[in-house]
């Protein structure tokens, strides 16, 4: 079909390479994802406390992720880190070798800037929360702790989750830049099958198409997430 | 001191903590070092040693972003415009392209545009050439389109219906509305949206590295070839600094004009 040839797909050796790429990609976003999360919370959290020199350090970490590449952050933590002092002296070689694995730098660079972004998500969620719920709540009686975990966080939850959904597919898009700091994940290997085969544009098709399929895997998951969650009266549940 | 002002002068406070911890570190053999990267910075920034011509580095990623800004912004456009048509045959494929695009990761979209689209391309006997730098600016531009027009897409949503019907009953036609009520007021709402988008698209343009082009971060890796190890810290401190100072101020002006135009919904 128009010229293209997929006869290499037929080999078990570039099959075996697809799938461990792909397995590989899923650990990585599904591991920076998770963190990304937990960071977005702790920071949104501290910014509820408003406590000024607490919220500037936030806001600095949110800007200088937010406002520089990844494949930058990732280069810097893979070439840098291990000169500046991370690094541990092998004890069978006598050798200095770095601390942190590429998988290791990808994955921490990666959570940093997913972190930063959720961060930010979850804070314009928090700020755009119905004022008149929590003044409702307040004049109920609930106490902060039970307002928090009662009325606020469930509404929280919501508002944030079509945020959030970005978020995890702006992370797992990212993780294709791994490659350049080789991971072993699914554009690295597609670099090594295109090597082995000259296939490039097939190769590259097919690793297109294997992203977006994943990717939209995330989407309708998140939206279906979204839809079961949903209480009447409120956002999309009617 | 109000609690933004405060705010300030702590970051302002960090902000110093950091000059003041580079000077430390120049005079305790930094120095040497940033000599080094001082000597590289006009390749750095403009691809030639003296500093002109411009045949490269920072100043191209610039380029880059403008240009793909430009094909990406009359393309979201139409996407946009297409994705909210009432007919089906419209509709549906221009959603489908629209997500699409935005489902697939920019690097390995860049890297499939390099080796989709031709070398050079014959319309009608006239030759059009594809250098890296124009599929650069395609493959950038093609998921940057397709978040422009989501971006279009909800300011159109956002505008409430009753203006859609204060202007069907005074007898305009679906162009007619569009034209003179809709996107003017949608497209007050859609600048911060496009600010961002921009920002993002050059912090992307590091990303056309795949493509062979000269931009900061080829010259970046080729030049690191000869330097030490310690030296690279100062480098890419120094690349991370050129982005974080080009995007952050764009970031806030969209910023200030998103909370400008939060108020204005009917």
């Amino acid at each position: 079909m128009f010229g293209l040839d997929y006869s290499w797909l037929s080999d078990p050796a570039y099959q075996q390479w697809l799938l461990k790429g792909i397995l590989n990609t899923i650990e990585l976003a599904a591991l920076s994802s998770c963190a990304a999360v937990i960071i977005g919370l702790v920071g949104a959290l501290a910014l509820t406390l408003r406590i000024f020199w607490l919220d500037a350090i936030v806001e600095l970490f949110v800007e200088v992720f937010r406002n520089t590449p990844p494949l930058l952050q990732m280069l810097f933590a893979y070439f840098t880190l291990s000169t500046l002092g991370l690094k541990v002296t092998d004890p069978s070689t006598g050798l200095s070798v770095p601390l942190l694995s590429a998988f290791a730098c990808a994955s921490i660079s990666l959570s940093l800037f997913g972190g930063a972004l959720a961060i930010e998500a979850f804070r314009s969620g928090i700020e755009t929360m119905p004022r008149s719920i929590i003044e409702a709540a307040r004049s109920l009686g609930y106490s902060r702790w039970s307002r928090f975990w009662k009325v606020e966080a469930p509404i929280a939850a919501r508002i944030c989750l079509p945020a959030l959904t970005n978020i995890l597919t702006n992370l797992f898009k990212t993780t294709s830049q791994a490659s350049v700091i080789t991971v072993p994940e699914l554009m690295y290997y597609a670099g090594q099958i295109y090597n082995d085969t000259f296939r490039t544009l097939e190769v590259m098709i097919l690793v297109l198409l294997i992203y977006v399929s994943l990717v939209s895997i995330v989407t309708f998951a998140m939206a279906r997430l979204e839809r079961w969650m949903a209480f009447p009266g409120y956002g999309k549940g009617h | 001191m109000t609690y933004e002002n405060k705010k300030r002068a702590v970051l302002l406070l960090i902000a110093l903590a950091v000059v003041a911890w580079i000077a430390v570190d120049a005079a305790a053999g930094g120095a040497q070092y940033w000599a080094r990267v001082w000597l590289r910075l006009p390749l750095l920034l403009t691809g030639s040693g003296s500093g002109w011509p411009i045949t490269g580095g920072f100043i191209l990623n610039i380029l880059l972003s403008i240009a793909s800004m430009a094909v990406a912004t009359a393309l979201g456009t139409v996407m946009g415009l297409a994705t909210l048509a009432k007919s089906p045959i419209i509709r549906l494929p221009s959603f489908f392209i629209m997500n699409f695009l935005r489902n697939s990761p920019w690097l390995v979209l860049l890297f499939a545009m390099l080796y989709i689209l031709p070398f050079e391309m014959k319309v009608f006997g006239l030759v059009i050439p594809f250098p890296p730098f124009v599929k650069a600016v395609i493959g950038l531009a093609l998921p940057t389109a397709a978040n422009f027009s989501e971006v279009i897409r909800g300011a159109v949503q956002s505008i409430h219906s009753g203006q859609w019907e204060a202007s069907r009953s005074l007898g305009y036609t679906q162009m007619q509305i569009y034209r003179y009520v809709i996107l003017p007021q949608a497209f007050r709402r859609m600048i911060p949206g496009w600010m961002n988008l921009y920002a993002l698209l050059m912090i992307a343009t590091a990303l056309a590295t795949v493509t062979g082009i000269q931009d900061v971060l080829t010259i970046l890796n080729t030049s690191l070839a000869m330097e030490s190890d310690r030296v690279i810290v100062y480098f890419y401190l120094t690349i991370l600094f050129l982005f974080f100072a080009y995007c952050y101020p764009i970031a806030i002006f969209a910023r200030r004009l998103e909370n400008a135009v939060k108020g204005d919904n009917l």
